[in-house]
């Protein structure tokens, strides 16, 4: 049925390929250039000498470390919030009391809490629990506020699960447990994988909270290393960019991987 | 507060087991989870979001630059803030940001989404690209739309019959206008993941009726995708509303707010007083201003669409 | 399903994390107050940190109280600064701008006056030029040691567009005023100017109103005298401004350009712009961008002169030093006194000097061959030793939380979002110390 092909959508995926391309394409070909390469040609030109020097100028200034930094507090953050909000949007779907109502509802309010808003108590939290300048002093806000919009998500998706699954599974006898682990759960891959990208996203990209949280050298991340990089007066384009292209690769390939899980999770329901 | 929730945190899957277990004794045959499934991600986030936000209260009636000791100094802030008519401005200019995202990514979203879910290969790899502007910090973009938008070396000076001289940041229509066109681009990918996702979710069977029943692909698309979409629809606006109210990063490497106060919408406001003027106590009042009102949207969204209750889409199939 | 017991092993997978985080959390200890040896040095995260951090690894070498330099990034530095200052957390030395930075750090009774350390060595005092070093006085007492270089703010200009229009770097403001319609007739913009970072526009303020009244004006509405800002003077600088912007010195897109994606500095260095007004980063800047056009086209000038104004025309504005200050709490003075005595060693103004910038030390003349342009390191220091008066920039001047409001109205008498009784209005109303 879908294989007339749609020419209308066809052009349109294309204009929107070009406004999307377009930065990219700026991006991607600064970081191939010089500096006063970029300064003098402008953005939109091709590089003329192809120079490597933007990249390995990045991990002279200490990426390397900044990237382990940054990748541990990623992994971490996810694996909190895959913990956490399954069972949290399970709760939310299937539960028919007022407390979960409620809890929703928290979650709701927590969504527009502003990062900036939070950011001098949180400060005294964690320094109060000795974790300031320690990425655990990190990770733990950074998972937290990953849960309302994650449990949104996953709410949504859980809803789609249909009633009479899980009336044909409560007539089998089985526990809540085994309807989580044998049905919402493989039928929310989707939303899983959704997710599991956003709060990568927002750990990987983070500042706030390792800017105000952390202080040493050993304990910062790679948007706290980006921004050596950029002096107030002045910045350095091409070596910013090679960094920023440098640190969004893990994150692409995190896209990749929860997406073509997401393409067999779906083929599983499919199957059935 | 933290030291109790990291005991708590290892401790609860084991818990939680038991509890389910003996949940199961309680309400045998219904099979439907208790509280305690949803205690832990409650606690944490009661102790890193609701403790930290209920001193964001606290500190909304105190004198505070940040050294020394707060003192308490009644409605003070608030009346401060109520008053100021800048504050005011931020408002509107924060409800007409959010206005035009919404209108502008919900059906470019949608449209994506449904387009992306398709299984060809070509709209795998272009999905990919399209994604990209999601992994962007800040900086980032910063500097690429700044290098984009020069008035002098950018687009604008190639493009001089849609962007007139280029003074895109000189006066409050186009700075709006770049402001809403570069949230599209940064956060429309997220939300096409989103309806991608749901899009996928649709049952086959339901286009498979409608092909019997002749139904070309636009009849395909408003009478059968969208509806289904419903759900989907709801979490993204919401998250585009809330979003909306709560971004600020934008402004911030676009336009500082400027020219004069012409785009300084209430989050940024929140930062400049709370970070730049080291006035804490009306930051914190504008951002409780701002929780409140979020909260208070999509709260209605959820009633309004019956999202709490709990409705699938798939029902009655 | 292959897909169904997947994902319990995720799950699990999960709770073992969750665990091992636990656990690397109770191993490692955080907070940042300082070790047993050793002290703490906040700065500002920038180009620059490579000096500081071979100054703090030669002092490690011989001392047995240790240092350990923290960066914080650039535009973020003050922020987190305020944060930490008055917590545990604070550092034991902090890097700022001197003036109205540390007034309120000050008046909290947080840091180390140093005038015992100046008893014990006068060299702290004594080896930096008099006008820096009294730029971090509060109250009468030392509180800062310089410790980067001095950045006064000049007029650049091309050298072959004032060429092609037979012009010639202002000496008067008149000169100025002609330059521009000159420029104009040539097809160039007269004066590039990056009004998007709003603190490039607040320098013609701040020397406008030095040439025309003097430093006094400026001063006395920094000590709390609102009607400064009303006095004939301050009227006469905003109707210079007016005249020169509605002249399109600037041409019509300024708002737009800013210095800080080098917009305006690609502006000169591609001959569509004659002049810009900026501090001496700028020839750094422009070196990274264009070499050879930094090398040959660029000159420079300093501010000109207006006929019948009260300011010396050789004063300067811009930043005058940064500065190390040293907290009340700090556990080891001595060891800290010792650190700051390097901040007037050769090999620190040697350091400096190679990546262009310019020390404020009385020995700084002795090595200014050794600068990475000898001849710009050299026009600068003579203009600096030689001005009667160096007024810090205006947004550093005031306390940090006027800055905003302040670059607010200037950017708005620029584009004509305020009148002059606007403008007025805005600026008394500014907080000062």
């Amino acid at each position: 049925m879908r294989r007339r092909p749609n020419h209308l959508a066809g052009a349109g995926s294309l204009v929107w390929l070009f406004l999307i391309g377009l930065p990219l394409y700026v991006m991607v070909s600064a970081t191939l250039k010089s500096q006063s390469e970029f300064a003098q040609d402008g953005p939109l030109a091709l590089p003329d000498d192809f120079t490597l020097d933007n990249y390995t100028g990045a991990f002279d200034t200490g990426f390397g470390r900044y990237f382990l930094n940054t990748l541990l507090v990623t992994v971490c953050v996810v694996g909190i919030v895959l913990l956490l909000v399954p069972p949290l949007s399970y709760a939310i779907v299937r539960s028919r009391g007022r407390v979960t109502t409620g809890v929703f509802r928290l979650f709701l309010l927590g969504l527009a809490i502003p990062l900036q808003a939070v950011i001098v108590p949180m400060f005294y939290l964690i320094s109060e629990a000795g974790l300031y300048d320690n990425l655990v002093g990190v990770i733990l806000p950074t998972a937290a506020f990953c849960l309302p919009v994650s449990a949104l998500i996953l709410s949504g998706t859980m809803r789609d699960i249909s009633r009479e699954l899980f009336e044909a599974m409560a007539m089998d006898g089985a526990t809540p447990r085994r309807v989580f682990f044998q049905l919402v759960l493989p039928l929310s891959r989707g939303g899983l994988s959704t997710i599991v990208v956003f709060s990568a996203l927002q750990a990987w990209n983070g500042f706030l909270f390792p800017l105000v949280l952390t202080q040493s050298d050993s304990s910062k991340v790679i948007t706290l290393g980006l921004y050596n990089f950029k002096t107030e007066r002045g910045i350095d384009a091409p070596g910013l960019l090679a960094a920023v292209v440098l640190s969004m690769i893990p994150v692409l390939l995190v896209y990749l991987f929860a997406r073509r899980a997401l393409v067999q999770g779906l083929m599983g329901v499919g199957g059935k | 507060m933290t030291t109790q929730m990291t005991r708590v945190r290892p401790a609860a899957p084991p818990e939680r087991r038991r509890r389910a277990r003996t949940r199961t004794a309680n309400v045998a045959g219904v099979g439907r989870p208790g509280f305690l499934w949803a205690a832990p991600a409650t606690l944490f986030f009661a102790a890193f979001a609701v403790v930290p936000l209920l001193m964001v209260v606290v500190l909304s009636f105190m004198s505070w630059d940040g050294i020394g000791d707060p003192e308490f100094t009644g409605l003070d802030n608030w009346r401060r803030v109520l008053d100021d008519p800048v504050m005011i401005k931020s408002i509107w200019l924060s409800l007409l940001l959010t206005g035009l995202g919404v209108a502008i990514q919900t059906p470019l979203s949608i449209l994506l989404g449904v387009w992306a879910a398709g299984n060809q290969k070509n709209r795998a790899v272009l999905s990919a690209i399209y994604f990209v502007p999601l992994l962007l910090s800040a900086t980032a973009v910063a500097v690429v739309w700044g290098a984009l938008l020069d008035p002098n070396f950018g687009v604008p000076a190639e493009a001089t019959w849609l962007f007139g001289d280029g003074n895109l940041y000189g006066e409050q229509a186009s700075a709006i206008g770049v402001l809403a066109f570069v949230s599209t681009w940064q956060f429309t990918p997220f939300h096409t993941l989103i309806y991608q996702g749901a899009a996928r979710a649709v049952p086959p069977v339901l286009y498979q009726a409608a092909e019997v029943d002749g139904a070309g692909r636009y009849r395909q698309f408003f009478h059968i995708t969208l509806p289904q979409l419903r759900n989907a629809m709801i979490t993204s606006m919401i998250l585009m509303v809330v979003g909306g109210l709560t971004t600020f990063e934008t402004v911030l490497i676009l336009t500082q707010g400027g020219p004069g106060t012409d785009t300084t919408i209430s989050a940024y406001y929140m930062y400049e007083r709370a970070f730049r003027s080291f006035d804490y106590g009306a930051g914190a009042a504008i951002a409780l201003v701002l929780v409140l009102a979020a909260t208070l949207i999509s709260l209605v969204m959820v009633r309004l669409s019956g999202y709490d209750k709990m409705r699938s889409t798939t029902e009655g199939l | 399903m292959k897909t169904r017991r997947r994902m319990p092993r995720i799950l699990a997978g999960g709770v073992a994390l969750g665990l091992a985080l636990t656990l690397a959390g109770c191993g490692d200890d955080g907070g940042s107050a300082s070790g047993e040896n050793e002290f703490t040095v906040l700065v500002y995260g920038d180009a620059t940190n490579e000096v500081e951090k071979k100054l703090v690894a030669e002092f490690n070498k011989t001392s047995e109280v240790k240092a350990r330099l923290d960066t914080i990034p650039g535009a973020d530095y003050q922020q987190k600064l305020q944060t930490i200052i008055s917590t545990p957390q604070a550092p034991d030395v902090f890097f700022h701008w001197g003036g109205g930075s540390i007034k309120p750090f000050v008046d909290a009774d947080l840091l180390l006056p140093l005038d015992d350390f100046v008893k014990k060595d006068p060299g702290l005092k004594d080896n930096f030029l008099p006008s820096v070093f009294d730029a971090s006085v509060v109250d009468g007492k030392a509180y800062g040691i310089p410790m980067r270089g001095t950045q006064p703010v000049l007029l650049f200009h091309n050298k072959k567009v004032l060429d092609e229009a037979g012009v010639q770097p202002p000496e008067t403001w008149d000169d100025l005023l002609a330059a521009v319609e000159e420029l104009k007739d040539a097809g160039v913009t007269p004066i590039a100017l990056g009004g998007g970072d709003m603190w490039p526009t607040q320098m013609w303020f701040q020397y406008l109103y030095d040439r025309i009244a003097g430093p006094e004006l400026f001063q006395q509405a920094l000590d709390g005298d609102k009607e400064a800002w009303e006095s004939e003077d301050s009227r006469k600088a905003l109707g210079m401004i007016r005249e020169l912007v509605d002249a399109g010195a600037f041409g019509d897109t300024y708002d737009s350009v800013k210095f800080t994606n080098n917009g305006s500095a690609q502006l000169v260095a591609s001959g569509k712009a004659g002049f810009e007004l900026m501090g001496s980063w700028y020839y750094s800047t422009q070196q990274s961008l264009n070499e050879e056009f930094a090398a040959e086209d660029l000159g420079y000038s300093a501010f000109p002169a207006v006929d019948g104004g009260k300011g010396d025309p050789a004063n300067l504005a811009g930043n005058t030093n940064n500065y190390y200050s040293v907290m009340k709490k700090a556990e080891h003075p001595e060891a800290i006194a010792e650190f700051l005595k390097l901040m007037y060693s050769d090999t620190f103004v040697k350091d400096q000097l190679s990546i262009g910038n310019l020390p404020t030390t009385t020995n700084t003349a002795d090595f200014l061959d050794q600068a990475a342009s000898p001849e710009y390191s050299t026009y600068q220091y003579d203009l600096v030793a030689e001005a009667p008066h160096f007024q810090l920039s205006w947004d550093q001047a005031y306390p940090q939380s006027a800055a905003t409001d302040m670059h607010k109205a200037v950017q708005q008498f620029f584009n004509g979002g305020l009148d002059a009784d606007g403008f007025i209005s805005a600026m008394q109303a500014l907080p000062t110390s």
